[in-house]
């Protein structure tokens, strides 16, 4: 029926596939009758290797070019097992300061695909190698070739930011290929690590390179992208040194918070990243997993504590924007404690009658348990989260932390319906109970305050899209930004202030916040503030154990911005 | 000239000889080259079990032969839904090599493959029911009836496959009578974004196009949403290559192309060149071969089976396998034309483009002329799904061929 009406799709059906198997048979007349000859002597005589020239790492520098991580030259020695004689393995293994028996292994362990190259040995420096080619040179199937490996130029100060390369090990990668196993390292690694170049050599019995292999393409070694951070190299080697100082661990972050620029991300104790670029060896793993203090866990982004009475500045914000207090308002006044139920509600001190700029300078409790009453938990939560509290805030980082703002809902889930009450309330408006931050999101906090709600998102690229700013509405009043930004002057300047004694012989203008977050044993110490002159600085530090916020975080603060804008001749 | 579903059956033909005698020829060449690819690192078991599957296969052929295409017809689409859930399954129960399979206690069950099938039967019976009932957008919708199965193979992801079941039903709509013009409509948007890598190339594009509108007498509606349709899409595509980064478009890159494989650096087609090239004219002889390139080769009894034939046999083998298989497609094909019905006829002119595409994607991979997909040589490849599949879908071929109407 249909061939007989009409019958072209009878002869396109046969005429496509006509030519299909003409072109079939074309390619096969090539193959094998005109490059017959070719191809047998290939399998007959000689193999086919494949060569895989790895990228060179993209660099890595801080905002002003400054290198902190690149290549060097470094060797690798590689063997193909299919051309290499086991004969040759106490050779090898003496040279290369193998132990009995693991050439052997090796070489069992790549026999599923004899024709590629397995490493022996890499980063191996020149002397090394200049010592052993001599002898290697001679034997059939091992082969010494330029390997770049990863050098970090200020190890300590950005180990934690960087993170650390380490041999890839998914399936289908080749032999010695090296990825991001932490920080941007890990998470940049698609940018950074560059596509491995591709070369086919025909090689005879001996291992000697005949020719390259005529018929397919050898592909280019693609260089891995090169990356700029807004980190300023000098600012962060000043915050280790002087977060080492405390004797501590801890970290500080800086932020632009005009451009939201990550200056500063410093977090202690540190590492060597050098040594998992090369090989990590045993006692060194050992030494890093003794330290209680874990030099390998990041502390500026990734930990998160209470915030304690930092907190207070977004509490006062709360109840200034919400109408809940007027700025001149004095509720009870503080006599060291407020009694909830059965319960103690304790100040530091007695305080006395004081308004809301004079219980920021002088960090009172009491004022806060009374006026937070006014408002509910669930209000206070979605003000916190509108600071950037509860969730992400940067770009690439690693393993960021998004920290706790307690509401209702979680309230109920942590303690039944029942479980909690106003106490819960009070203790999280002065940055205690259930609440916690990164240290990153406590010097958004400053920020914020500092810039009036314009901050954008920080982020640690230099190259990258300004975000819109982290305060996502418009829900602070110019009022209550102006009369938080009076008490945290206040702090510093007041002689009651809580910095007052660590920025007395400061020629810096500064704008703060103490906190003491209780935890078990000694307290943790934080301070967040900001600078506006010479620079738009955001900062926060935390001293874990440290103590008091007012005597060990708040000199700290001073001496890192002091001695940064010192050394930029800016004071 | 359209049955409208009515015709009378005045003979029942002898099955064709020439089609019997290809499909044994090539099960032969099938049977030893897996032996022998088999043979080289001592896995009888694989020969063992492609004898069972055949054993199985053929018996699908009788029934093939033997089945109603009325019913058959009348099950299609029953028949096509069971593909999509077991490719549905497959999504998320999926294991073995890619996660292609579907393991039922000791029945391992390839999707994919049936879905092939189930494809042909769908499209063919929804155009067959088109032409005696037609309907508006009536090919609109036997393409969003298609689209689940085009769908859950990509997501496996196997877009080798997926483009292999789109030309398919392409061709079976060039079977029905959809001239090239109309493919070419069809297929446009995905024209208009390749031409974009040169202004040449698009001239090109929107002149054919232009003269197909023409020459078809579309009204302005028509022009106005192909052409300014098309002109979008050209210029939106380099726009958006561009917004990439170079690492998302080296992984769409790897998408459209799993197999580019950085690391293994095509090794699988280079040994597979070495090895086709070295059979030479007359070869290396049987089980003499696959010792010594393919070794190696992974997929040397399914994927680059071609391979050891071609260098066991070299080119006089190589050409014997091409002739069967392009005698099978002419015979198949003119069965086609023979079918007494309109279902009949697409189903087995669907079976024609099945083999001559697995047939020219699979050798030109392995010819190194084609990219590297998952496609089998039908009946020469291990692989029960597929060779069971294959076997009914030729009884069905056969059967058609049998009936004709006497003009």
């Amino acid at each position: 029926m249909y061939g007989n009406s009409k019958n072209w799709p009878f002869l396109f059906f046969l005429s496509v596939a006509l030519v299909l198997f003409i072109l079939l048979g074309v390619r096969l007349i090539y193959l094998q009758v005109i490059k017959g000859e070719y191809y047998r002597g290939l399998s007959s005589q000689n193999h086919i290797r494949v060569i895989v020239t790895p990228a060179p790492r993209g660099v890595i520098s801080d905002r002003n070019a400054v290198i902190l991580a690149d290549s060097k030259p470094a060797f690798i020695v590689s063997a193909v097992p299919s051309e290499f004689n086991r004969i040759n393995s106490a050779l090898v293994e003496q040279q290369l300061g193998m132990s009995e028996g693991e050439m052997n292994e090796i070489l069992d362990e790549a026999s599923a695909v004899p024709h590629r190259p397995v490493v022996l040995r890499e980063g191996l420096g020149v002397e090394k190698v200049s010592s052993i080619a001599e002898d290697l040179y001679r034997i059939p199937g091992v082969m010494i070739d330029v390997a770049p490996l990863r050098r970090y130029h200020r190890p300590e100060d950005f180990c934690h930011i960087l993170g650390y390369v380490g041999l890839a090990d998914t399936q289908g990668s080749f032999r010695g290929e090296v990825t991001g196993r932490t920080g941007l390292e890990l998470s940049l690694n698609e940018i950074l690590s560059g596509i491995p170049g591709l070369k086919r050599e025909v090689v005879d019995a001996l291992g000697r390179v005949v020719e390259e292999f005529r018929g397919a393409s050898s592909e280019d070694t693609v260089p891995g992208g090169n990356v700029a951070l807004t980190v300023d190299a000098d600012l962060q080697r000043i915050a280790i040194a002087e977060l080492e100082q405390t004797g501590m661990p801890g970290a500080v972050v800086i932020i632009d918070y005009e451009n939201g620029d990550i200056l500063c991300a410093a977090s202690i104790p540190t590492f060597n990243p050098n040594m998992f670029a090369r090989g990590i060896t045993q006692d060194e793993w050992n030494a890093i997993l003794d330290n209680q203090d874990n030099p390998l866990f990041e502390r500026a982004w990734a930990a998160t504590y209470p915030p304690a009475s930092t907190f207070k500045v977004i509490t006062a914000c709360w109840l200034l924007s919400e109408g809940l207090i007027s700025p001149d308002y004095m509720p009870n006044p503080c006599y060291g404690s407020l009694t909830l139920g059965d319960t103690d509600f304790g100040c530091w001190t007695s305080h006395g009658r004081l308004n809301v700029v004079q219980a920021l300078e002088q960090s009172c409790d009491v004022f806060f348990y009374r006026t937070a009453q006014l408002g509910s938990i669930d209000g206070f939560a979605e003000y916190s989260a509108c600071f950037g509290m509860g969730s992400r805030v940067a770009d690439v980082l690693t393993g960021e932390k998004a920290g706790l703002i307690p509401d209702s809902d979680y309230l109920t889930r942590a303690y039944g319906s029942d479980g909690w009450g106003l106490g819960n309330l009070l203790n999280i408006s002065i940055g205690q109970g259930e609440l916690l931050a990164t240290p990153l999101q406590l010097a958004v906090i400053a920020g914020i305050i500092a810039s009036r709600g314009e901050m954008p998102h920080p982020g640690i690229l230099l190259q990258r899209e300004i975000q819109n700013p982290v305060l996502s509405s418009d829900v602070v009043t110019d009022f209550a930004f102006d009369t938080v930004i009076e008490g945290m002057l206040r702090v510093v300047t007041s002689r009651r202030g809580t910095l007052y004694n660590a920025f007395s012989d400061s020629s810096l203008d500064f704008w703060g916040k103490t906190g003491t977050a209780e935890c078990p044993g000694e307290n943790h110490a934080l301070v967040i503030g900001f600078t506006r002159d010479p620079m738009p600085l955001a900062i926060s530090v935390v001293v874990e154990h440290g103590g008091h916020g007012s005597s060990v975080a708040g000199p700290v603060a001073e001496r890192i911005l002091s001695s940064y804008f010192a050394e930029r001749g800016e004071i | 000239m359209l049955n409208e579903g009515r015709f009378e059956l005045t003979g029942r033909d002898r099955p064709d000889l020439l089609l019997l005698i290809s499909i044994v020829v090539l099960l032969v060449i099938g049977l030893s080259t897996v032996y022998s690819a088999s043979k080289a690192v001592s896995e009888s078991g694989f020969f063992n079990r492609q004898v069972l599957w055949v054993g199985i296969g053929i018996a699908f052929f009788l029934a093939g032969t033997w089945f109603s295409f009325r019913r058959l017809e009348e099950i299609s689409p029953l028949l096509y839904l069971l593909s999509c859930l077991l490719l549905f399954a497959t999504l998320f129960l999926g294991s073995g090599p890619a996660d292609r399979w579907l393991i039922i206690g000791p029945i391992h069950i390839q999707p994919s493959e049936i879905a092939k099938a189930g494809l042909i039967l769908m499209s063919s019976w929804w155009l067959s029911s088109l032409r005696v009932r037609p309907r508006r957008f009536g090919e609109i919708l036997v393409f969003l009836t298609i689209l689940p199965v085009i769908i859950l193979t990509l997501l496996q992801p196997d877009l080798g496959t997926s483009v292999a079941m789109i030309m398919i039903v392409l061709a079976i709509f060039v079977w029905a009578g959809y001239g090239p013009g109309w493919i070419y409509l069809i297929i446009s948007p995905v024209l208009a974004a390749v031409s974009s890598i040169h202004i040449v190339f698009w001239i090109l594009f929107m002149c054919i196009l232009g003269l197909i509108l023409y020459r078809r007498r579309y009204p302005f509606s028509s022009w106005v949403i192909f052409m300014g349709g098309n002109s979008i899409v050209a210029a939106l595509t380099p726009m958006a290559w561009n917004l990439l980064e170079t690492y998302q478009r080296s992984r769409l890159i790897t998408f459209l192309d799993p197999s580019s494989d950085p690391h293994g650096a095509g090794w699988n087609i280079i040994q597979s060149e070495v090895a086709v090239g070295s059979g030479g004219l007359f070869g290396q002889g049987f089980l003499q071969g696959a010792q010594k390139e393919l070794a190696y080769l992974p997929a040397r009894h399914t994927d680059f089976v071609f391979s050891v034939w071609a260098e066991e046999t070299g080119f006089l083998g190589g050409l014997i396998l091409l002739a069967a298989f392009f005698v099978l497609i002419w015979r198949i094909t003119l069965a086609a034309r023979k079918s007494v019905n309109a279902f009949n006829s697409l189903v087995t002119a669907g079976i024609a483009s099945y083999f001559t595409i697995h047939v020219f994607v699979n050798v030109g991979m392995t010819l190194g002329i084609m990219p590297v997909t998952g496609l089998p040589l039908p009946l020469i490849s291990y692989g029960g799904s597929q060779m069971i599949v294959v076997l009914f879908l030729l009884g069905l071929a056969v059967n058609a061929g049998m009936f004709w109407r006497e003009v």
